[in-house]
């Protein structure tokens, strides 16, 4: 059995996080994850709700230092957590929160234990490599919510992979700062474990507003990776305020486009780096849009053809993973990204399956039928909002968007909801697309 | 701290309209600017805005008032908590 220590040796004294101008150090960060690992109750599964990063990654840690495995929902949506919570019995919430986040199920505060002295990096425990560490969850496509476990030696060496790329491009090791959830995999694997397992320093903000990212930056030493999404990229780039030198911008979780990638290199100064992947892959391969077509692997990572899917094959997976997507293969290490599946949708990066959203939807007491569809997105948008074509006559828009909003991300909310006597299904009880747009075209004339 | 009443707590009702015009039209709601209730919650139910919104409204602000949102410096659940405090903050803090 292969064993990896918790955490890489490094410099102790290295500067490590920063918050409002108060920088801890790698050998503080060790310290305040053994002391909470020791600190832990007992249990086999945690649900990780911290808001702040480096309490995020503390906790983490701490969790995997104990052997117990870290559950990450992919929606606060409270039905999303109750089924999570039924698939995963006994679960304990940590978090940093003077209130538990979640009622229903046991709490208990992170952030208030002062790290002992004693803890220090010669106490570093050893951990299995095939130990699962993080279970993350997509919507499947009936709503129930699909389990995609993490073990700790393949996450490792995919972030590896990663920071050889990233930094690669910046040049060295960079200080982090995430506007992303650190819950998904993307926000997990390059604003938590890429700085931590690789050299970097990180932010424990996670920023919003335009200003508060320039300020996350400014906090920060150079070089700066900045980690977004285009939608929050278009937005901060809008915004026309003054940011400190970043070495790196990465993007994942939609496309970015040619036009917004050299927009951002002219403004910012700096390469644009664009990562493809998802829950169940995690990161697989980089472009820099404005300057190539193709998306090379990171290193360890091929893709292999079989029949028509393509799969990721490589030691950071326990078994291949299929591609979500379309993909033309130059060789086994470059290829070319055709198109998303259809039913799968992406509004401000965040991803579902229609199939999931048109079953929340028709399961909605009093909703007879429905169909949710995604127009056409215009140009200079990095988000489209859907459109939902609803039959129920005993309901209005508020009843529907409160019954959704048990079920689903806020983000996939209709904006507009349209009321039909009935939906024109074929005889398969399909709607067809071309069906969908002309609905579109005649209730919603401009937005077809 | 207690506010006084006074000609300065007022609400600025032009401003408030100018502000729901501008949320109507960039978020694309499918509401009149007059629908949107000046003490309501603006995150919810009733108008459906969400994060997302959030961003898009505090750059309409910043491009037409000067304003720039911050997250750390204010409570922005007590800044968006409706339309009328929105304008409130606006009115407070506008450099155009």
């Amino acid at each position: 059995m292969t064993l990896i220590p918790l955490l890489p040796a490094s410099d102790s004294s290295a500067p490590f996080a920063f918050h409002n101008g108060v920088s801890i150090d790698r050998a503080a960060f060790y310290r305040q994850v053994l002391t909470l690992a020791a600190a832990l109750p007992e249990r086999e599964r945690v649900l990780n709700m911290c808001t702040d990063r480096y309490w995020f990654a503390v906790t983490l840690f701490a969790a995997i230092a104990r052997g117990m495995l870290t559950v990450l929902p992919n929606s606060a949506a409270p039905e999303h957590i109750a089924a999570v919570a039924a698939v995963q019995p006994g679960l304990l919430v940590l978090g940093d929160q003077a209130q538990s986040p979640l009622e229903t199920l046991p709490y208990f505060r992170v952030d208030t234990l002062p790290a002992d002295p004693a803890m220090d990096a010669t106490a570093m425990p050893h951990i299995p490599f095939e130990q699962r560490v993080a279970c993350m969850y997509t919507s499947g496509s009936t709503g129930a919510p699909m389990p995609h476990f993490k073990t700790f030696g393949r996450l490792q060496l995919a972030i590896l992979a990663g920071a050889e790329r990233v930094w690669g491009v910046a040049g060295a090791a960079c200080s982090v700062v995430g506007t992303v959830p650190i819950r998904h995999m993307y926000g997990l694997e390059s604003s938590v474990l890429l700085p931590i397992l690789a050299g970097g320093r990180m932010s424990t903000r996670i920023p919003f507003f335009p200003a508060d990212i320039a300020s996350a930056l400014a906090e920060l030493p150079a070089p700066r990776l900045l980690v977004i999404t285009p939608f929050h990229l278009r937005k901060l780039l809008e915004a026309g305020i003054v940011l400190p030198d970043i070495a790196v911008v990465l993007s994942a979780t939609a496309p970015l486009s040619t036009e917004l990638a050299a927009q951002a290199r002219r403004q910012l100064a700096c390469p644009i780096l664009e990562i493809y992947g998802s829950t169940e892959t995690g990161q697989v391969a980089t472009r820099q849009p404005d300057l190539e077509s193709d998306w090379q692997t990171l290193q360890g990572i091929t893709l292999e053809q079989r029949d028509d899917e393509v799969w990721a094959v490589g030691e950071v997976y326990e078994t291949p993973q299929m591609l979500n997507d379309t993909v033309e293969l130059h060789d086994a290490r470059t290829f070319r990204l055709l198109d998303r599946k259809a039913n799968m949708i992406n509004v401000a990066g965040k991803r579902s399956s229609l199939s999931f959203l048109n079953a929340a939807l028709t399961g909605l007491p009093g909703v007879v039928d429905g169909v949710f569809c995604l127009p056409e997105r215009q140009d200079g948008e990095e988000v489209e909002r859907l459109v939902a074509f609803v039959v129920a006559p005993a309901l209005d828009r508020a009843t529907i968007l409160a019954g959704l909003r048990l079920h689903v991300d806020s983000v996939f909310l209709p904006r507009h909801i349209v009321f039909v006597d009935a939906l024109p299904r074929d005889g398969n009880g399909k709607i067809l697309a071309r069906t969908l747009q002309a609905l579109l075209a005649q209730h919603l004339p401009g937005r077809s | 701290m207690e506010q006084q009443p006074s000609a300065h707590n007022e609400p600025d009702l032009a401003l408030e309209s100018e502000i729901a015009g501008l949320i109507v039209s960039a978020l694309n709601l499918d509401i009149a600017p007059a629908d949107i209730v000046p003490d309501a919650p603006l995150y919810g139910d009733e108008l459906g805005i969400d994060s997302i919104d959030i961003l898009e409204i505090a750059l309409v602000m910043s491009k037409q008032y000067g304003v720039q949102m911050k997250a750390d410096n204010e409570d922005n659940s007590t800044i968006f908590a409706s339309l009328r405090k929105l304008a409130a903050y606006i009115r407070e803090h506008r450099s155009k």
